[in-house]
Order: structure tokens, then C-alpha cells, then sequence
């Protein structure tokens, strides 16, 4: 089902196909990620949304298919051509993933530091920005072991962003975050695309949160994109398996049952 | 029967694979450093937390055992009214054997398994991932130092390991057992030959050095991202590196005491 | 950036390693530069040096003033050459007689020089004419055995003679 998007894109997947080990996660699938627009990917747990992510990024290498980036394929460029390439690029993990040992202006320090020449004072200038930007001016000293999970995300948000990339990827926002944090989240995403014009990746299994915000959904399942379209569209979806997934059905294309062999009351017997 | 054979290949090739792998990961460590802008603070930094707060473990254990060989070899020299080569009998256990051996096992215990930890809990909160995002080679932030410090720490806590045990087989020794002063140090240093025993002690203790933090920082680095995995690779790593160390030292002696 | 005092701290771990490696070659292996300054060479050669080894003692009466430097295989007198170095201090006469004994029973090999008399004394690169091999344990039971066996000949002649 590919998808139609008449707007320029910023990245292009095109017959994309990844297996871990014999597990086929991708077979063969394409998709456009529109420029400066906010395109959240949905699916199942377990159907490769962080992988491919992380092929996006060029971390992983796909077995076969192409994925460009403003019209750069990602896995042609050489090594340091591709350090730069990520470098107009933010991804905020799922977690956070803030260096432990050192502290939270560090940490968002550190794409400053690694990246450009700049003076202290104007790194100094930058971070606290970045840190006013996702409310938490005034942790900058300290260590992310003190900060609460949500607060270690919107750190990594403001570390993402330290660079002012052009595309920004999330993992997971919303999991496991209680509704106050992911209202900021969502309000800080939708701020960022508002303000820098960036465009957004958004990985997650939260249909509620991120159809409030998103203005394209791609689902994902069994391998393969089985729904693109605006949030409207796809909640109104008559695909059985995008109807399971967005309406929270118990038993559907993902049937409830684990494919068990046998008779139960055989097993029992068997006991 | 051919079941059990094709498990034998299949973990052979995957033996080989890890080989491979883990001498590519060592070349590139050791070979990419980090900028000069960072390498030494970072350097420092490592330095200090696998060799400086490795001190106190290393320098307890090693007056320990300086006691102890006085003690037992006194005992053992005495019955043939040879007490007086007791220095000589400390000083050439430790500084050939004790010395980079028990130094090595410890620090493989203490430093190595610390560097798996800390690395494969980096790679379980996907710190090495964002690193990478962020287009920051993190073989040359991250492991570099990390190998290098083990390299630099382990044959200087050696030298420290051998003078404190040296030390306390002398309170022992001398200030406690009697043996008269003078012909400790001067037969001591009668029988002990720089080149030969102490310097080849601290070429084991350096081989030592780059074995264990090699494979410690090759463990952490490809650790499972899960808290079985990062388990599982530290103990991987306190066992390898003390065969290791066990297995080059008899190779090493043999070759030292055979060729040079 | 890291602490100031993780640098000093690590600077220090560094320079008390270097600082060990002196105190540990010079207390405890005896390394002593044997800078040329302080000892002058002299040769002398033997027949048999017996399991005398570099870095051997050299002492007279039983002061030790000097090290076995090298020992070499003459290829023309098929001697054994050991070059001594002498500490400058002490002068040797040029007749001094040089020996190679053994420490206690089972000990190593030393040199022991039982100085001489003339007036002139041993000068840098000069000779010792007289020395004394090592006493070579196979070579002592072969003369006991021979010995014996004079004795026992000996015996036998004079039973004859009474006969």
C-alpha cells in the first residue's frame, strides 16, 4: 500500500527490507515522511518501529531497499560523511539516554561541544536556552540520576535539539509517562515543529496522544505498512487489523490466543 | 552424532567471528583517540577510576601477601639455617611471579569487571546509540580511554603491588622474626637482577594489562542490552581475563626464563 | 571538563609508579650503574671458568671491588677471557694472582684476587698473567679415584716384595 503524499519529503523509504536473525521485521515496504510536518508511525509492540529508526539514522543497514535523507541515500555515504549527516538530525530515545556520570548542562553541552568552536559563554547561553525552551531552566547542575523520567526526557529533548536539526525522531515519547508528562511532551513537540519548523518522526503506541498532534499516521504490523493517511482516515479505517490496533480490540488479526498445539482439555489431562 | 558435530562447527565459526570481531574492536580503540581538545581529561578521568581506586585494594592485598611469604618462608628456609636468604626468597617470588600475576587477577576482579559494567550499562540505556545519533564516534569518547587507562594503571600498580609486598615480608622478616636486617637487603639485592627479574615482571604485568582491558571493554561494548546481559558479560570477563592471565604467565616464563 | 583534582590525583598515581620502579631497582636489585667513571677494565683468562657468570664478584680478601663484566671464548688460545671492572679506588699490583672460588658449598662462582707484590699496579685494558681456574668437581674425584688406586698398587708391590 504505498503511500501518496503530494508534498516534498524529507525522507524516502523505497522497498525497504530488514530481518533480525530469521524474524522478517520489514518485507519490502515504502513510505514518504513529509517535510515540516509531524508523521507518526504506529504498530503493534514488537513490529520494528524503533528499528527502523534506527535505520533511518543509518545505524542498522537494511538487507535490501533504500532510504533517503533530503534526497541523500543514508547507506552510500562513507563514514564521515554520514557523522554529518546526523548531525542535522535529533533523535530522543526512548528513555532519554542522558550520559550518566556527567551533569545536565553537560550533557546538553555535548552536540555544542563536539560540533563547534563556539566560546563558553555563548555554549553557556545555548544550553540554558534549550533548557527554557522544555521548561527546566535551573537543573543545569544537576545529575541526570537526580531527575525524574520525565524530566531526563525533556533534558534529551533539549540535548537533541542543541544542534538545530532539521529532523527530529522520537521513540516512544509517551510510554510510560503519566498523563501530566505526556501533555508536556505533547505540548513541547508541537511547540518545536510550531517555532523551528522541524519536521517530526514519531514512534509510538500512545493512538490517542499522537493523533491529537499528528498530521500524518503511518501503521505498521506484520511487516508491512498497512495503513498511511491523515488521523481522521485512519481512525475511520475499515482494515480489520488498523481497526484492532486503533480501538484497542482484544481479539482481532491479533488474536488474543497464543497458537497453542493441542487440545486444552488434553493438556489439562496431561498434567 | 552429526547434530552434535554441526554444533561444533557452527560455535567454532562463531568462536572465529567473535575473534574477529573483538581484534577489530581492539585495533580501532586502540588506534582512534580522541581529539586532542579532550584525550587528556578523558585519559585522566579513566585513569583514576581503574587505577587510583583500584590503590587500596591492590596495596592491602600486596602487604598481605609480602607477610605472608615472609612468614611461610621463614618457616620452611629455618630448617635448613638459611633464614638468612629469606629477602631473597620475597623479593624474587614477588617481583617475578606474585607481583603481576595477583595484581593482574585483582585488578581483572575490580577494574575489569567495573568496565564491563559500566560499558554494557551504557549500551543497555542506549547512551552509546545516542552518541552515535549525535555523530560522536563513541569507540573513540567512550572505549579509547577506557583501554588506554587499563594499559597505563595495571604495571604501575604492579610496581606499587611489589614494593608494599616487599615491604611487609621485611616487617615481617625483619622487625618481627628477627632476621638480621643487613643480610636481607644486601642478599636480596645480590640475587635480584633488574633486567631479568624485575623488569621482565612488569613486560607480564603490561601484557596483562592489555589482555584484561580488552576484553573487559570489548564485553561491556557488545553486551546484551539487558541487565541478564550486562551480568552475564562481567562474569565473562573476570573469567577470560584470569585465564588469560594464568595461561600467558606460564608462557611468558617459559619464555623469559628459556630465551632472554 | 573534568575536576582539577582527578588530574593532580592521577599525575600523582603516575609519577609514585615511576618513583617505586627507581626505589625497587636500586633497593631491591642492587642496580648500580657501573658507569665507566668509577671502574676501569682489566683481563684475565682461564682455563676453566666453571659456571662463573657476568655480573660475578670480583673481591680481594674478601671486599668486594669490582664485577665480572663479560667473559668471552679466546678463538685462538681457547682460554675463557673475562673482563673485570675494577672499582677505581683500589690499586692492584701488576703480579696479582686471580682465582675462581665458589660461595660456601653450593654457591656461585666469584673471583677472588690475592694481590702481588711488585711495585707496579694494574692500569686500564692490562692482563692478569696468573690465574686459577675453578675447581672442577668431576676432575677432584677423578684425581681421589686415581689416588686410590696408586695406594692400592702400591699395596700390591710391597704383599709382593714380602712374598
Amino acid at each position: 500500500m504505498a503511500p501518496a503524499s503530494t508534498e516534498e519529503s524529507i525522507v524516502e523509504i523505497k522497498d525497504l527490507s530488514y530481518r533480525r536473525s530469521s524474524k522478517i521485521i520489514f518485507d519490502s515496504i515504502s513510505l514518504s515522511v513529509p517535510k515540516g510536518k509531524i508523521t507518526a508511525i504506529m504498530g503493534p509492540s514488537g513490529t520494528g518501529k524503533t528499528t527502523l529508526l534506527q535505520l533511518i539514522g543509518g545505524m542498522l543497514r537494511p538487507d535490501r531497499g533504500q532510504i533517503t535523507v533530503t534526497g541523500i541515500d543514508v547507506h552510500q555515504l562513507s563514514r564521515r560523511k554520514l557523522f554529518h549527516m546526523r548531525r542535522r538530525m535529533g533523535m530522543l530515545f526512548q528513555h532519554g539516554a542522558l550520559f550518566t556520570d556527567i551533569s545536565v548542562f553537560e550533557n546538553i553541552a555535548f552536540p555544542l561541544r563536539e560540533h563547534t568552536n563556539l566560546p563558553e559563554d555563548m555554549i553557556h547561553d545555548l544550553v540554558l536556552m534549550k533548557l527554557e525552551a522544555v521548561g527546566l531552566r535551573g537543573t543545569e547542575n544537576m545529575s541526570p540520576s537526580q531527575l525524574s523520567g520525565g524530566m531526563a526526557r525533556r533534558v534529551a529533548l533539549a540535548r537533541a535539539i542543541a544542534l538545530d536539526p532539521d529532523l527530529m525522531m522520537y521513540d516512544e515519547p509517551f510510554t510510560g509517562q503519566d498523563p501530566i508528562a505526556k501533555a508536556v511532551l505533547l505540548k513541547l513537540i508541537k511547540d518545536l515543529w510550531h517555532s523551528l519548523g522541524l519536521t517530526a518522526i514519531i514512534v509510538s503506541h500512545d493512538v490517542h496522544e499522537t493523533a491529537e498532534i499528528a498530521d500524518y499516521i503511518c501503521v505498521l504490523s506484520g511487516g508491512k505498512v498497512i495503513g498511511f493517511g491523515r488521523p481522521e482516515a485512519i481512525m475511520n479505517d475499515d482494515n480489520p487489523a488498523i481497526h484492532q490496533f486503533i480501538h484497542g480490540d482484544v481479539d482481532g488479526v491479533i488474536p488474543f490466543r497464543f497458537p497453542a498445539v493441542g487440545n486444552y482439555v488434553e493438556d489439562l489431562d496431561l498434567c | 552424532m552429526l547434530g552434535t558435530v554441526r554444533k561444533i562447527g557452527a560455535s567454532s565459526i562463531d568462536f572465529a567471528e567473535r575473534i574477529g570481531q573483538s581484534t577489530l574492536f581492539f585495533i580501532r580503540s586502540v588506534l582512534q583517540l580522541p581529539d586532542f581538545r579532550h584525550v587528556f581529561s578523558l585519559l585522566a578521568q579513566q585513569i583514576y577510576n581503574v587505577g587510583v581506586l583500584s590503590l587500596v585494594i591492590i596495596l592491602l592485598s600486596g602487604l598481605f601477601i609480602g607477610m605472608v611469604v615472609a612468614l611461610q618462608g621463614y618457616h620452611t628456609l629455618v630448617q635448613f639455617a638459611a633464614e638468612q636468604q629469606l629477602g631473597q626468597l620475597i623479593a624474587l617470588s614477588v617481583v617475578r611471579e606474585l607481583g603481576p600475576v595477583v595484581t593482574a587477577l585483582l585488578f581483572a576482579g575490580r577494574a575489569g569487571s567495573s568496565l564491563t559494567a559500566e560499558l554494557g550499562l551504557m549500551r543497555a540505556t542506549e547512551q552509546i546509540s545516542a552518541m552515535q545519533m549525535m555523530a560522536v564516534d563513541p569507540i573513540s569518547r567512550v572505549v579509547s580511554p577506557r583501554l588506554w587507562a587499563g594499559i597505563i594503571s595495571l604495571p604501575i600498580l604492579t610496581i606499587l603491588f611489589n614494593l608494599i609486598a616487599i615491604y611487609g615480608g621485611f616487617l615481617v622478616g625483619v622487625k618481627w622474626l628477627g632476621v638480621d636486617g643487613g643480610s636481607f637487603w644486601t642478599n636480596m639485592q645480590g640475587s635480584v637482577n633488574f633486567q631479568v627479574d624485575i623488569l621482565n615482571g612488569i613486560i607480564k604485568s603490561a601484557v596483562f594489562a592489555v589482555v584484561i582491558t580488552w576484553i573487559a571493554v570489548y564485553q561491556g561494548y557488545y553486551s546484551p542490552p539487558n541487565s541478564a546481559g550486562i551480568s552475564m558479560s562481567t562474569t565473562k570477563t573476570v573469567v577470560y581475563s584470569s585465564l588469560m592471565i594464568l595461561g600467558l604467565d606460564f608462557v611468558l616464563t617459559a619464555l623469559m626464563m628459556g630465551g632472554w | 571538563m573534568r575536576s582539577k583534582v582527578v588530574e593532580w590525583v592521577v599525575g600523582l598515581f603516575v609519577i609514585a609508579g615511576l618513583a617505586s620502579l627507581v626505589v625497587l631497582a636500586f633497593k631491591v636489585s642492587g642496580f648500580s650503574h657501573y658507569s665507566s667513571s668509577d671502574y676501569y677494565p682489566v683481563v684475565a683468562e682461564f682455563d676453566n671458568i666453571g659456571g662463573l657468570k657476568p655480573r660475578a664478584k670480583v673481591s680481594v680478601s674478601g671486599v668486594v671491588i669490582g664485577r665480572v663484566e663479560s667473559i668471552i671464548l679466546d678463538p685462538r688460545s681457547y682460554q675463557a677471557k673475562a673482563t673485570l671492572l675494577l672499582n677505581k679506588r683500589y690499586r692492584i699490583p701488576l703480579d696479582s694472582e686471580a682465582s675462581i672460588f665458589t660461595e660456601g658449598i653450593l654457591g656461585s662462582n666469584y673471583i677472588s684476587i690475592a694481590p702481588g707484590y711488585d711495585a707496579n699496579n694494574l692500569s686500564p685494558g692490562s692482563v692478569i698473567e696468573k690465574t686459577h681456574s675453578a675447581m672442577i668437581l668431576e676432575n677432584l674425584i677423578g684425581q681421589l679415584v686415581y689416588s686410590f688406586k696408586s695406594d692400592k698398587s702400591d699395596e700390591t708391590k710391597t704383599d709382593a716384595v714380602k712374598q
